[in-house]
């Protein structure tokens, strides 16, 4: 499994250099797998900080301040997600944890300090707000690119665009979204989420690009909805990759104790 | 030993209050009219850093001091004898802090609260305990904490952990169920599976109806009402244990319980007629796991009522079996609903009955409770509509909680709801609680 992951890191990596001269892919499902890892398998593990500014129509500002662990089992497979909020404070101490699946629906637990419960979330609802945010549980996961039909609809100089429609529309709120990969770094750099009168109310931009380890990093991009004005931008730092967490941290052990060790930064 | 806790709880709280009711939501309002000058302007991410007041680079140092500050109020919807129409009426200040270090963690959570129903300033130490990790599997938190465990919502078989009923049924938030305890928890975890040891050297009972606030079943009086002296029974000086084995296998958390202590509540009467606690010993074990588009869980437990097991001594409950049944999904995006079916086993039941002084109002043989929770969240989680029954098909009773909550900002919260009780007859679980239906308001201040 590591020396799968190791030689799709390479394909990558070797990718990046060539993209610009290399003739575009037309492929569309290896666009989506591309993309795929490089937005959500950066590395075989990784830690990084996030702030979010939540925006809503009147102006209004609300903020979040967390800590994500991330441990994948196979690149474009299962992974384990680990949020620590601890801010503001009336969040502070609430733990996320994700069992991702690719084969069956995502194991979600949320750690609530105030009553020691470890609560348990149903599957369904995954396209609801995460914490507050414009950003969706699953945007911050990862949609399963099984989940929609993928066409490659334009090939431009930098970018491949994708126009995707769900598999099961009663599932999810969108009709079709349209996606600008990048064609160099397979970052999904802007999505437009359409609703059923074929109207733009979800937008996703990359604002920056970072590279980290040798990964194309977004570190700040937003979630808006122009048809209300609000929006969240989401900032993150301090990333590092193959920091090597063990798989025993994404457990119910370590919702209740924080790994204090695995969430500080590294010391340089 | 209790004075010196609580005086510096009092002076820690009492600067928290200060500094959060000097500018009495200036922070709010300001960040406020920051985010609309924000918008304006054409970069979406200027003024970020400086909404934060703090750069990225600097980590928590020392203590950080959170917590809140509340006002809550409630009223009862009908007049009762001895007792005031306030059901809720207190202006709370909660300070929260953690000591982090290489090897241990202190948490402290205090609350420092005038009740103006009992007229009176309380403290309570919600929490101070020192968490650290002895050996590689094993994790110990010592000292005052909240505990739970169980699959339940809202009921509780194998989770004896001691639970505050009177800020349930007055509207207060739903973290005040739980009632602290002092408590070693050692957790050990192992491959084939995970152990959970909370011992308690001293009985720590729930927060039971004592009759300053709310009424209930007086079977001398043939009547819900509040006592002639509202008094807590006293509390036996002995320990308590519970235990829990755990594994998840795949997606599916399985569990052992076992604990061994006494009834939470004075259930027994002593020979002076005096309620008691009687001793308790109980097994259980559940399963949570997902099913269709939802999680199914299931829970059951065996009380051993150690003190009459043979179910003949009307003044000691009589040993029962409890078994639970849940199922909750989203059913439209935003919309949850869960039920759950629930059930009490009286054992010997026919003796219970036999030497029960009124066996009429004796409590049934099967005891049955179904809920329903509902739970609607809207712009982006601020605005939480819930409501929450218990209806007993049995008993014939109820207990309806609706409520709503705005989280206008992250500073500000507005909530209110009903506590609605009601049954066809005056002595059952939830009837008996008729007259103490009433609605509360809360605002709170998060720092």
């Amino acid at each position: 499994m590591r020396k799968t992951s190791g030689l799709l890191s390479a394909a990558l990596a070797l990718g990046l250099s060539a993209a610009l001269q290399a003739a575009p892919l037309s492929d569309v499902s290896e666009i989506v797998d591309r993309a795929n890892l490089a937005s959500y398998y950066a590395g075989d593990d990784g830690r990084s900080e996030a702030r979010m500014k939540i925006e809503d129509a009147q102006g209004r500002t609300q903020l979040r301040q967390f800590t994500i662990l991330r441990n994948d089992h196979a690149d474009g497979g299962d992974q384990d997600f680990m949020v620590f909020f601890s801010r503001p404070s009336d969040v502070r101490g609430t733990v996320f944890l994700v069992h991702k699946h690719v084969d069956s629906d995502d194991d979600r637990w949320l750690y609530l300090p105030g009553l020691d419960l470890v609560r348990r979330i149903s599957p369904g609802d995954k396209r609801t707000s995460f914490v507050g945010s414009h950003f969706f549980y699953e945007d911050v996961s990862g949609r399963h690119p099984q989940d929609d039909e993928h066409r490659l609809v334009e090939t431009t100089d930098t970018h491949y665009v994708l126009e995707s429609t769900p598999r099961k529309p009663g599932e999810v709120e969108f009709e079709r979204f349209v996606t600008q990969v990048d064609r160099e770094t397979f970052l999904p750099m802007k999505t437009e989420y359409y609703d059923d009168q074929d109207r733009v109310y979800r937008v996703m931009e990359v604002l920056e690009v970072e590279e980290i380890k040798g990964y194309p990093t977004v570190t700040r991009s937003r979630m808006s909805t122009p048809l209300d004005g609000g929006g969240t931008l989401m900032e993150f730092r301090y990333i590092e990759y193959d920091v090597g967490l063990p798989g025993d941290i994404f457990s119910e052990r370590y919702l209740r104790n924080p790994p204090i060790d695995w969430l500080r930064r590294e010391q340089d | 030993m209790m004075r010196r806790p609580a005086d510096r709880l009092a002076r820690l709280l009492a600067c928290g209050l200060l500094a959060a009711l000097a500018t009495p939501g200036a922070p709010a309002w300001a960040a406020d009219e920051q985010g609309s000058d924000a918008q304006g302007g054409g970069d979406e991410t200027a003024g970020f850093e400086e909404d934060w007041g703090d750069p990225w680079a600097v980590e928590d140092q020392g203590l950080t001091w959170t917590g809140f500050v509340e006002g809550g109020a409630g009223l009862r919807f009908q007049e009762v004898e001895k007792l005031r129409r306030l059901t809720l009426g207190e202006l709370r200040v909660r300070a929260e802090t953690s000591h982090i270090r290489e090897s241990y963690t202190v948490d402290f959570k205090g609350d420092l609260a005038w009740d103006e129903v009992r007229e009176s300033l309380d403290g309570q130490l919600r929490e101070l305990a020192v968490s650290f990790t002895p050996l590689e599997s094993v994790d110990a938190k010592i000292g005052r904490q909240v505990l739970t465990w169980g699959t339940g919502d809202l009921l509780f078989l194998n989770d004896l952990f001691p639970k505050d009923f009177i800020s349930f049924f007055a509207g207060r938030d739903e973290n005040y169920l739980k009632s602290p305890s002092d408590t070693a928890r050692i957790s050990i975890y192992t491959d084939p599976v995970n152990i959970d040891i909370a011992w308690t050297p001293r009985f720590q009972p729930d927060d039971y109806l004592y009759g300053e606030r709310f009424v209930f079943w007086q079977p001398a009086a043939g009547e819900a009402a509040a006592p002639a002296v509202a008094r807590r029974a006293e509390e036996p000086d002995t320990a308590e244990l519970a235990l829990r084995l755990f594994r998840t296998v795949g997606s599916t958390e399985y569990a052992l319980y076992g604990y061994s202590g006494r009834w939470k509540q004075p259930l027994g009467v002593d020979a002076q007629g005096q309620p008691r606690f009687p001793r308790l010993r109980s097994w259980g074990a559940s399963l949570r796991t997902p099913l269709h588009e939802g999680l199914f869980n299931a829970e059951a437990a065996w009380y051993d009522s150690r003190d009459d097991r043979d179910g003949d001594d009307p003044r000691t409950p009589n040993s029962e079996l409890r078994l639970l049944l849940g199922y909750e999904q989203e059913l439209v995006r935003n919309f949850t609903a869960g039920v759950q079916l629930y059930t009490e086993h009286i054992l010997h039941h026919d003796r219970l009955l036999a030497n029960s002084p009124d066996p009429a109002r004796a409590r049934e043989e099967w005891r049955t409770v179904t809920t329903l929770r509902l739970t609607h969240r809207a712009l982006r989680d601020t605005l939480t509509s819930s409501l929450f029954t218990f209806y007993s098909p049995s008993d014939e009773d109820f207990y309806l909680k609706p409520s709503i909550a705005w989280r206008r900002n992250d500073q500000w919260l507005f909530t209110g709801g009903l506590n609605l009780f009601g049954g066809n007859q005056a002595h059952t679980f939830f009837g008996q609680l008729e007259d103490n239906s009433n609605g509360w308001l809360r605002i709170r201040y998060h720092y």
